[in-house]
């Protein structure tokens, strides 16, 4: 007999139904996988880095899973976009936690991560993790259950003006940063180490965060000649307009940036200009084969195409969540927010594969590690400048 | 006008609820308000708390915008002004919750006051470009003050309330839907008075107005400063729902949600700021359970993220060219087809 529209209608709204009702038993049946939440930018302002983000979270979840589980009990990730806004952020916190049991979490900023934080400390059930590397965050104290899945932003300064005094001692180092809470962050205890180091800081200079003309910043950094500028705060603009003023006027200092500039796609944007574009990266890049690195080998073949330094943040994020959940589980122990960080404290000399290219040991909420790359433009890689640093 | 709603008097003609019917729903839309926090999860409940906050600002904005005629997008700086007032209250004087808020409000009114001055002379876009800089202003003064925590911001601890700890959605619930019922109430009155026909009467022809006796400068001020009281409330209770201000939680962005609310939900008209406001803050909540019931939802997040902020974006420009009088033409239409109930027309 042939089914009217109607009655294929009704159908579908039964199924719908039926498959509401259904839904909380699968749920229960699936209690003890082991969840990650995330609230991951896929839109918005932060979408370059957060699509990267949540496919390396997604990549290391499925490898674990395929290789058994954590004591046979699986890892089950569940992402929700949040346009990088901290309130849609804390809403899909929400309802992730209100739907799962939660163990395990992504966030998208400083921001979330210090909003989030009483209700952390509050239920005691969740160790976080997220894409932000502000230095307040690297506080086991105020931030007793959160970590940094790299150096903060301090101690990426730090790597930097090592390996300035260590090439050039005595060397004058300029500090150009956004007015934002990311950009104001590693400044005055940066010029503090730096001083310590036996460097100077002649200029700092904060502009807006998107600016566009920077051409009276430029003259006020060619009458400091730094041997070095650092660039903090930024993704990418204004720093290509910087470089392209400043060669034109003739200045001669070496170009340097962090983390978040140092994505191998950003930099290339820089064109010309960006050619020994210099930064602090915590991570190999994708294409980097100088070492034995069986985890982005696995990458590799996963992906023939690069994938970003943020597709690597989330990875190695996913990776050192497993290995907690891994640690607390062998104790015996219950999986909370207590524990998971205290198993997380007990990593010593670990080995990530390859995506960091020494064995790593978390100190208070951050991995102090990090090395220099410069870009080759001719080759469009990033190249490796300094061997690796671990503060 | 519902079928059988006889009044025989100018009062009855004012009153706010007028049938029996309007005071059932109403007592109906109350006992949901009570009921719904011990039915709701966390999750709801969180919503539930946003969307009140937000409601609270909007219903301030259509006080400024749609009533009055007078274009802002200063409502996110005075919600900052709220918030940090509400902050540094709680930090350093650790006065009662009330107090705070109110003090929030009035702080806000000053700088609305402020901001309101140019409207005696610019109107339309002009006033909308000044406005944007409050934004601006207040942003430098909360990055660059050390007693407002520089860029970094301000954390607070839990509200308290009659020595109870505020710390979850569902306690704060208790405090910011109640607020924002007596905000929308008092801003429903304000149109019964001779202050809220003022302002009708200077958004509907403002020289016209001042023929009429309207003194524009007293009542375009106090329509700013209203304005602004709303937005530095609903600020601090912004403060205490999410615990950290930061010069980055008021971005100009905000205002744009704020007046693209009022928009949408219909402006000069109550119910529009309401609606809108819920619009806008669930919209894109809804959107995301929506696709998350689709075949193999979870797993396209990544790629149906983009699309579903589309839909959104063309679910507003959809109700700017079929209803420009908002959402709350669509409710009055839905309405009127009950209160003619049996007639049709």
């Amino acid at each position: 007999m042939k089914s009217s529209p109607v009655s294929q209608g009704r159908r579908a709204l039964l199924l719908a139904a039926g498959a509401t009702l259904v839904t909380p038993l699968v749920q229960a049946q699936a209690a003890e996988d082991i969840v990650i939440g995330g609230s991951i930018p896929m839109t918005g302002v932060f979408a370059f880095a957060g699509v990267g983000i949540n496919a390396g979270i997604a990549d290391y979840v499925k490898i674990v899973n395929d290789g058994g589980g954590i004591k046979g009990r699986k890892l089950r990730y569940v992402p929700e976009d949040t346009g990088y806004k901290v309130d849609v952020s804390v809403a899909a916190f929400k309802k992730i936690t209100s739907q799962n049991k939660v163990n395990l979490y992504y966030g998208d900023s400083t921001a979330f991560s210090k909003t989030i934080n009483p209700e952390l400390d509050r239920t005691g059930n969740i160790l976080m993790a997220g894409a932000s590397f502000a230095t307040e965050l690297n506080d086991p104290v105020k931030y007793p259950n959160q970590f940094l899945v790299g150096p903060d932003y301090t101690e990426m300064f730090g790597i930097l003006l090592r390996h300035i005094a260590k090439e050039k001692p005595g060397a004058k180092v300029a500090f150009v940063y956004s007015d934002s809470e990311f950009g104001r962050d590693p400044i005055d205890s940066s010029e503090a180490l730096a001083k310590k180091l036996g460097l100077t800081v002649p200029v700092k200079i904060m502009t807006p965060a998107g600016s566009v003309d920077v051409s009276g910043e430029v003259i006020k950094l060619r009458r400091a000649a730094p041997d070095y500028t650092i660039f903090h705060g930024y993704i990418l603009a204004p720093i290509p307009e910087f470089i392209t003023q400043g060669k034109q006027q003739g200045m001669t200092t070496k170009w340097m940036g962090t983390f978040w500039t140092m994505d191998s796609s950003t930099v290339m944007k820089m064109g010309e200009a960006g050619d020994g574009f210099m930064g602090v990266m915590p991570y190999r890049y994708y294409y980097d084969t100088a070492a034995k690195s069986p985890m982005l080998e696995k990458i590799r073949q996963l992906h023939p195409d690069y994938q970003s330094t943020a597709y690597i943040q989330g990875f190695l994020t996913a990776m050192l969540f497993t290995e907690a959940a891994k640690r607390t589980l062998n104790a015996n122990k219950e999986l909370n927010g207590k524990n998971l960080k205290a198993a997380l404290d007990s990593i010593k000399d670990f080995d990530t594969g390859g995506l960091i290219g020494v064995p790593i040991t978390i100190k208070g909420n951050s991995i102090p590690v990090g090395r220099v790359y410069k870009a080759d433009m001719k080759a469009q890689k990033m190249v490796a400048a300094s061997d690796w640093i671990a503060l | 006008m519902r079928i059988g709603t006889l009044k025989e008097t100018y009062i009855a003609d004012a009153a706010l609820f007028d049938s029996r019917t309007q005071k059932v729903w109403l007592a109906l839309a109350a006992g949901v308000l009570l009921l719904f926090p011990f039915m709701a999860t966390d999750y709801w409940l969180y919503l539930a708390c946003l969307v009140s906050i937000n409601v609270a600002s909007a219903c301030g904005l259509n006080i400024l915008t749609g009533y009055t005629g007078l274009v802002s997008l200063g409502q996110a700086a005075f919600m900052g002004l709220g918030a940090y007032t509400v902050a540094i209250l709680e930090l350093r004087v650790g006065s009662p919750l009330v107090l705070n808020l109110l003090a929030g409000g009035f702080v806000a009114m000053l700088g609305g006051l402020v901001v309101g001055i140019p409207s005696l002379r610019v109107k339309g876009l002009y006033l909308a470009i000044a406005t944007i800089a409050a934004s601006f202003i207040a942003h430098f003064l909360f990055a660059n003050s050390a007693f407002t925590g520089g860029t970094g911001g301000l954390t607070l601890p839990p509200a308290k309330f009659l020595g109870l700890v505020l710390d979850t959605s569902f306690r704060l619930y208790w405090v910011i839907v109640p607020v924002t019922v007596l905000m929308l109430l008092g801003a429903a009155n304000l149109f019964r008075t001779r202050v809220g026909r003022a302002f009708i009467a200077i958004r509907d022809r403002d020289i016209s107005a001042e023929v009429l006796g309207i003194a524009l400068l007293r009542y375009k001020l106090l329509s700013f400063g209203l304005s602004s009281f709303y937005a530095g409330v609903a600020g601090g209770l912004w403060a205490y729902f999410f615990r950290v201000v930061t010069p980055e939680s008021f971005p100009l962005s905000m205002s744009i949600f704020f007046l693209a609310a009022i928009i949408v939900g219909g402006m000069g008209s109550m119910l529009g700021a309401i609606l809108g406001a819920v619009f806008m803050t669930m919209v894109p909540e809804l959107l995301k359970l929506g696709v998350a019931l689709l075949p193999h939802g979870a797993e396209l997040t990544v790629f149906l993220s983009p699309v579903r902020t589309m839909v959104f974006g063309l679910l507003i420009i959809g109700f700017l060219v079929f209803e420009p009088h908002g959402l709350a033409e669509v409710w009055r239409r839905v309405r009127r087809f009950f209160h003619l109930w049996p007639f049709r027309n």
